[in-house]
């Protein structure tokens, strides 16, 4: 029964994302790599990361404004690594093109890139479920259960998965926006990711109260239906622009 | 719309890739299942690897690390004598031996080795099975790895012996991690260095054994895997080469071999010899442009793609030449061309599993961060190799990658994150 109930907690944080896996990433090789580099490059964060808090640890339950701080310097390093990414990713692109022209076949198409900065996300989404969900649930699969004082409405790693999966889909299709903002030169683009992901963050500080996740859960996935409903909409008008210039060229 | 490059890049790295993620896979869901089942009350048991010491938990750390030290000395040395007596007979071209004791040592991984391994997971699992019927599956089982792993004029499929491969891989890295915690370090750290030494430096052993594999155009006399090759040599073949900005690639080889040598399980005793080599071999017969091809189509290609490739690069332009120095007729050398991909030694696989596996006994999330080290080595050396071009060791990098993640993640990540997500925290 627990076993079941561990690979239950295991499929709600990772099984969007392995859908998303196996319909577009598995297919293309390429996109394998990208997800890996990723999400090595997302452990490095949290190495870093952690190697900096690490004086400051355990901090006391009862303070609440150092993880404010752990929070905001977290969510400013990892948007910082993303323009990093953006760096590489650019010069990767233009590698990709050259190899393109030298094979004779066609440069990358603007669904591909697309795909990349997918891949990307979604590698900083596994990475995130794994180290912050997937790792803590070795005891899920042993007899009993754990429940967490401030938030006992259900098990902590059922709670924990929920959580994860929300960030799982901020993370993912916030690569996207941001690549494509990027792309484009859009500041409202560029600007509404560190933004979700900030008040991702902070949300999820609202769990600190003794019975917070009630209201702090349902707020954070409204935050990760933004983010997605976002990307929806802004992949639709991109790739709707591009069609549009493309017939008037062709005309 | 055509098929865009996306789908055309990377396809041999994952090619290599993959199987190794399988065997640390299914190393890791072993040694969780089968980790409740051994106690700590048993035996610790004595290989070729822990000849000299014999770790208790009630040691002090500096005997454990004294011991573990000459345990892994002890251990690559053997190695070395038994690699060095390996070239030797393949050298004085004793390959029927030397094929045959391959096939011995594959027979007893699978059949010794691999039983108890099947008994434990019988026993773990209760499965109800009679011991005739567990006794006649286990021997075709074994039979038909054995006839797999060289097969001459019998044609076994190519995805066969690859499963033989990562199964003979999972079963003696399963019995690795066995090893005291103290000696797996010291004994993963010892043969990352001896591999580098043994594949890069002038007379080391594998070195000259990958030189004569090539000089006289024959496979290496050991357990390789062979990552499943593409159909034909159209344009997409050179794309590992992007990677590198551009230095064109066809057909490198990553080879590793590693050779299992005997093991007899008299009284308790396991003796384990491995014999480990991790090169890399630029695969000189490839595009050669004196192959005297019988399939035209497939020579035009060719060719095209030899002129595609001389305005490329210097490397490419050298590899060009090195293949004239070197013209032979290839009449029926074509089918072996095509039919060659990128090569990985079974001992790498093994002690990336070992490692893993060692992870494992610790938590998952080093397991995930040591999986991500050790295939971002692995992803480095086979860049490096697109470079180079020669044989290359596949464990330094991975390995001291690995060790330093595992670390890392012990030391500094596991209390940020546990402290953390219990307060139900993430960003």
């Amino acid at each position: 029964m627990t076993l079941a109930a561990g690979i239950g907690y295991v499929l709600l944080t990772l099984g969007p994302s392995l859908a998303l896996f196996v319909t577009v990433i598995s297919t293309k090789p390429f996109l394998i790599l990208i997800l890996l580099s990723s999400t090595l490059v997302w452990l490095i964060s949290l190495i870093v990361l952690s190697g900096f808090w690490r004086v400051f640890l355990p901090i006391k339950a009862t303070v609440w404004w150092p993880y404010v701080l752990l929070i905001l310097t977290s969510v400013v390093f990892q948007e910082g690594l993303r323009l990093v990414l953006w760096r590489g990713y650019k010069k990767m692109e233009d590698m990709l093109d050259a190899f393109a022209d030298r094979v004779a076949k066609p440069r990358l198409y603007l669904s591909d890139k697309m795909q990349i900065a997918l891949a990307g996300g979604l590698g900083h989404g596994v990475a995130h479920a794994v180290f912050f969900c997937l790792s803590l649930l070795t005891p899920s699969f042993g007899p009993g259960t754990f429940y967490v004082d401030k938030c006992s409405y259900a098990p902590f790693f059922l709670i924990s998965a929920i959580i994860s999966l929300a960030f799982v889909t901020i993370h993912t299709f916030s690569m996207v926006i941001a690549f494509n903002g990027y792309a484009q030169g859009n500041m409202s683009d560029q600007f509404i990711v560190p933004a979700i992901h900030l008040i991702a963050g902070t949300l999820t500080l609202v769990n600190l109260a003794s019975g917070g996740c009630i209201v702090g859960i349902p707020l954070l996935y409204m935050v990760a239906a933004f983010t997605l409903a976002y990307c929806g909409k802004m992949v639709w008008r991109t790739l709707t622009e591009t069609q549009i210039r493309l017939t008037h060229q062709n005309q | 719309m055509e098929g865009s490059i996306l789908e055309s890049i990377g396809v041999e790295i994952i090619g290599v890739m993959s199987p190794v993620s399988i065997c640390m896979l299914l190393v890791v869901l072993l040694v969780y299942s089968l980790s409740s089942y051994s106690s700590p009350s048993v035996e610790p048991i004595r290989t070729a690897a822990n000849l000299v010491y014999l770790e208790a938990p009630s040691d002090s750390t500096s005997q454990k690390i004294e011991g573990s030290l000459l345990n892994a000395l002890v251990f690559v040395i053997l190695i070395a004598v038994v690699t060095f007596l390996l070239v030797v007979l393949y050298y004085y071209n004793f390959t029927n031996f030397l094929k045959n004791y391959m096939r011995f040592s594959a027979f007893f991984v699978l059949g010794a080795m691999g039983g108890s391994i099947f008994l434990s997971i019988i026993r773990q699992f209760s499965i109800p099975i009679d011991a005739i019927t567990c006794f006649v599956l286990l021997f075709n089982f074994t039979v038909v790895g054995v006839l797999s792993v060289f097969a001459e004029g019998i044609p076994i499929p190519i995805v066969l012996r690859q499963v033989y491969m990562v199964l003979l891989g999972i079963i003696v890295a399963a019995w690795f991690t066995n090893l005291p915690e103290w000696t797996t370090w010291t004994l993963l750290v010892a043969l990352a260095l001896y591999d580098l030494v043994a594949v890069l430096a002038p007379g080391g052993p594998l070195k000259i054994l990958v030189e004569l594999a090539s000089s006289r155009e024959d496979d290496l006399p050991a357990l390789v895997y062979e990552a499943r090759p593409t159909v034909s040599r159209n344009p997409r073949r050179s794309s590992l080469g992007l990677l590198v900005g551009g230095v064109s690639s066809d057909s490198v080889e990553l080879e590793m071999t590693r050779h299992n040598a005997s093991n007899s399980r008299d009284g308790g005793f396991i003796e384990m010899m491995d014999e480990e080599t991790s090169p890399l071999v630029p695969n000189s017969s490839s595009n050669s442009e004196f192959s005297v091809s019988v399939g035209t189509a497939d020579r035009f290609q060719q060719t095209e793609i030899i002129e595609n490739e001389e305005e490329r690069t210097p490397l490419s332009a050298m590899l060009d030449m090195r293949t004239e120095m070197e013209p032979r007729t290839r009449n029926e050398d074509i089918q072996e061309e095509t039919t060659r991909g990128i090569k990985l030694g079974l001992g790498d696989f093994v002690f990336y599993s070992v490692l893993v596996g060692r992870a494992a006994m610790y938590d998952l999330m080093t397991v995930y961060a040591c999986y991500l080290a050790i295939i971002s080595g692995l992803g480095c050396t086979l860049i490096l190799l697109s470079v180079f071009r020669h044989a290359l060791p596949a464990l330094p990098i991975s390995i001291a990658l690995g060790i330093m993640f595992y670390f890392l993640t012990r030391v500094l990540m596991e209390p940020f994150v546990v402290g953390t997500s219990t307060n139900l925290m993430m960003f």
